[in-house]
């Protein structure tokens, strides 16, 4: 069976070519959230294998939806997708329990190196 | 990776995120908001990463350095407007450089722009550097995160269609609902001739459905007027600004919809009616206060529904238009008679919306003189609506757009001249009542008049009006009452065939003839009939 993803990013155009990238990839897009209200919601209700999470997004930003979906599950697997210049805010989002962080822009191959490592962990 | 698929998505999806710039910008502008520093912040820095994806290196380069400009604000640096210049400036830049991105519709490669001089983006980065302390300090607790976003809930149960595609579905569809029309009458016939129910009511469901999938695809063509009135107050403020003027600017009902081709349409009108109202209508401060008004002038945007249309008014509290002046002129350019004392705010505006109204340097000086209320005129009556004007002198001025709330289908009234059928837009029929030829009174031309519910209300006789059958002893026996624009004229017609629904074919009128139709429709016989502009017969 196909691992499955939640995509969290406020802009579509990020959400269609993260999507876009991993289903190429043989993987199943689940759900996608534009705010970190939609995101803690839609994981608890799909429960998928990977989450994909921006770091600024509105409602609630990523890094608080990090915080919330891992004090649900613990063994949540997240991978943060930040701008450049946000080093600071990673660290941040690794402490609140994300496995790993691409930073935009994406290249395809970066981003499935940075899944396959959170999905092996 | 081929970013070109994309590119569209970018394009439009960096639109809306400009605008929401733009209104965090206003926002700032006018009270310093914090909030809506965090706003800016987010809307910059979704367009930076979404830059970055597709390779538009400036794009990415000048939101970099308004999102460091934003950050620092946001961090508590002081405010004050050199910083809130910088910044406009730099979101116009921004919308410049995705524009020329947009435009080439394909990633470029960074090496390339990356070696590009940019002058915009030198603009914002020395202007950022040395701004100074300000009067204002931004205070309070700033999260990025946690505010609100006006699309955000929207944006997961919506989906971007090709207008295109939404036109073709909706010729589709009104085909449809002509043959629907026409299915139904055969069937009725068939009853006649002993009914056969199964058929009937096969016939009504589909006539059923096929009504509600046409409301449906009216309903899906729908879009809130703010798709277009978002972008006007940085465009008013901007031209403020150039006037030198002071413009307290307000937006009402643009939750109100519109059909998205009429709204389009409607864009350019309603710029040419603001740029009037800011250049000729509002005064400057030094003047207002004179006069005993507030420095900065008032000026209303506004949408209102009503019935099965929209109204749209541009209002001011500008001087007016001076009638004194445009009568004299007017008269002296003969586009009324000598004997013309006072010009009634719609006489005012059949002038000042006449093509060939001078706007030469005599009447510069005057408000609202009549630049491009022609094209306003014109455009409004293309699209079935129509124009009014109220105004008073100091006191200020009021356009009104009357709009049909979708192209597609109007509410018509079917009548007959000679062999033809034509077809008057219900929107503008008052009343039809039969008449007799004893009761006109007598004048050249259109002077000819008939008494209705105590007026006497010009004649015009669609035979003799469209030069057909001349000679022909006249068979008109009914009075239609149209009104337009306030003004009634009594229309003469053989019969009168009924009311109905029709599905609207828009054609540009002949611009070198008498613009007398404006448009087409197929009736359920599959006969075509023209729909008669009255706005051209009162």
């Amino acid at each position: 069976m196909n691992r499955t993803v939640l995509i969290c990013d406020d802009a579509l155009f990020m959400r269609m070519m993260v999507s876009d990238i991993l289903t190429q990839a043989g993987f199943d897009v689940v759900g996608q959230a534009g705010t970190g209200v939609q995101a803690v919601e839609q994981y608890r209700q799909l429960r998928p294998d990977l989450v994909t999470m921006d770091i600024v997004m509105p409602d609630m930003g990523g890094i608080d939806a990090v915080r919330e979906i891992t004090r649900h599950d613990p063994s949540a697997r997240i991978l943060m997708c930040s701008a450049m210049g946000q080093q600071a805010l990673v660290v941040e989002a690794i402490q609140a329990g994300a496995k790993d962080f691409v930073v935009k822009p994406f290249q395809a191959s970066r981003v499935l190196e940075a899944v396959n490592r959170v999905l092996a962990a | 990776m081929d970013t070109s698929r994309y590119a569209e998505l970018f394009r439009t999806e960096s639109a809306e995120l400009l605008a929401e710039l733009d209104d965090a910008l206003l926002a700032i502008e006018a009270d310093g908001n914090a909030t809506e520093v965090a706003a800016a912040f987010r809307s910059t820095h979704t367009i930076k990463g979404m830059a970055g994806a597709m390779g538009y290196a400036q794009v990415e380069r000048i939101a970099h350095a308004m999102e460091s400009l934003l950050a620092e604000l946001r961090d508590g640096r002081s405010m004050d407007a050199d910083v809130v210049a910088v910044l406009f400036d730099s979101s116009t830049a921004l919308r410049e450089a995705v524009n020329r991105e947009a435009a080439s519709l394909k990633a470029v490669d960074p090496a390339v722009t990356d070696g590009v001089p940019s002058f915009e983006l030198a603009a914002v980065t020395a202007l950022s550097a040395g701004i100074g302390a300000g009067a204002l300090l931004l205070t309070g607790d700033v999260s990025v995160d946690a505010l609100p976003r006006r699309r955000a809930d929207d944006s997961l149960r919506t989906v971007r269609i090709d207008l295109r595609r939404l036109d073709a579905l909706l010729d589709l569809v009104s085909e449809l609902a002509i043959a629907r029309d026409r299915l139904l009458r055969v069937t009725e016939a068939v009853a006649e001739h002993g009914a056969h129910r199964p058929l009937t009511r096969a016939a009504q469901d589909t006539a059923r459905l096929v009504s509600a999938l046409q409301e449906q695809v009216l309903q899906a063509r729908m879009v809130p007027v703010g798709h277009v009135f978002d972008r006007f107050p940085r465009l008013v403020r901007d031209i403020a600004h150039a006037l030198g003027k002071e413009v307290h600017f307000t937006l009402e009902g643009r939750e109100i919809e519109l059909d998205r081709s009429l709204l389009d349409a409607i864009g350019d009108p309603i710029v040419h009616l603001l740029r009037n109202a800011l250049d000729h209508g509002l005064e400057h401060a030094v003047t207002r206060l004179a006069a005993g008004k507030t420095a900065a002038g008032r000026l209303v945007l506004r949408a209102v529904r009503d019935r099965a249309s929209v109204i749209i008014q541009v209002e001011d509290d500008g001087q007016g238009i001076d009638r004194r002046a445009i009568l004299r002129r007017a008269i002296a350019d003969g586009f009324v008679a000598p004997g013309i004392t006072y010009l009634d705010d719609d006489l005012l505006l059949e002038v000042i919306a006449h093509a060939g109204f001078s706007t030469a340097a005599a009447v510069t000086s005057i408000s609202g003189r009549g630049v491009g209320v022609d094209v306003v005129a014109t455009r409004v009556r293309a699209l079935a609506g129509s124009l009014s004007l109220r105004t008073a002198e100091s006191a200020g001025t009021v356009f009104t757009l009357r709009l049909p709330l979708s192209l597609a289908t109007m509410r018509a009234l079917l009548v007959q001249v000679g062999d033809e059928i034509y077809v008057f837009p219900a929107a503008n029929v008052v009343e039809a009542l039969e008449y007799h030829p004893g009761t006109i009174r007598p004048g050249a031309g259109l002077t000819a008049s008939l008494l209705v519910r105590d007026a006497w209300l010009p004649v015009v006789q669609m035979r003799t009006h469209f030069g057909a059958d001349a000679g022909v002893v006249s068979a008109e026996s009914f009075a239609v009452v149209v009104e337009c624009g306030g003004r009634k004229s009594a229309v003469l017609v053989d019969a009168l065939i009924g009311q109905q629904d029709i599905v609207v074919k828009r054609f540009d009128a002949p611009r070198a003839g008498e613009g007398w139709f404006n448009g087409a429709t197929v009736l359920g016989d599959g006969r075509p009939a023209l729909i008669v502009d009255l706005g051209s017969l009162c």
